[in-house]
């Protein structure tokens, strides 16, 4: 049991260290390739009601 | 994105505005990962003193003159909302004098230095802010001698050591 348990932590370990590593790997992007996608994300989120008054203005770049 | 921050660049050149950097997430883009945000701030530091919000006035006079409309409190240039904030303290018209020079395409972009975006967070310090912090330290090339002199000289170190270590 004890062996599973240590077998299972190394795996998650393994996949949060992978995360880390996706998320630096987008961050050294330049910055051209970040914009579009951020473009990408506003065509997704524009729709999304927003709770909160202050974060109600949503446009979709024209870049 | 060029075009309009070909316009901020010749606001400059024309002394619209005497400096400027770009603020906020888009400026956090240009360090980290992509992070969901619908506006360019824009801090600025004026060409003449002027009181509250009249500061803005040479702004967005310049910008209506070129046919650039408003919507709530962006201007829209090129298709991008933009927000001019006039520097509002110590630490942000320190930042925007130690802008860098990067450069978006084929053309220049004066953005803050992380180290100084991540002491600006620390200071207003929203739940928005910590989530970027942890961004920051996790994927950011952060220069910890730089960040901790500026913590240092604006009394932050405190809140950002606590921060840290929570």
């Amino acid at each position: 049991m004890m062996d599973i348990d240590a077998k299972g932590s190394e795996d998650i370990y393994k996949l949060f260290k992978a995360k880390e590593q996706f998320h630096r790997e987008r961050a050294r992007l330049p910055i051209e390739e970040k914009i579009k996608m951020l473009v990408e994300l506003q065509k997704m989120a524009v729709d999304i009601p927003t709770p909160s008054k202050k974060n109600r203005y949503k446009r979709v770049w024209e870049i | 994105m060029e075009k309009a921050i070909k316009v901020i660049n010749e606001m400059q050149a024309s002394g619209i505005i005497k400096k400027y950097a770009v603020g906020g997430a888009v400026a956090a883009i240009f360090y980290i990962e992509p992070l969901l945000t619908y506006d360019l701030d824009i801090f600025f530091v004026p060409a003449k003193e002027s009181e509250g919000l009249l500061v803005l006035s040479p702004v967005y006079d310049y910008l209506k003159g070129k046919g650039y409309k408003t919507e709530q409190e962006h201007i829209i240039i090129e298709g991008i909302p933009v927000q001019f904030l006039p520097v509002y303290n110590d630490l942000v018209k320190e930042a925007v004098d130690n802008a860098v020079r990067m450069k978006y395409k084929d053309t220049v972009v004066n953005v803050l230095k992380q180290e100084y975006l991540l002491a600006i967070m620390v200071q207003t310090f929203r739940p928005k802010d910590k989530q970027r912090i942890i961004k920051f330290l996790d994927e950011g090339n952060v220069s910890e001698t730089l960040l901790e002199e500026i913590l240092n000289n604006h009394q932050l170190k405190t809140r950002f050591d606590l921060f840290r270590r929570s």
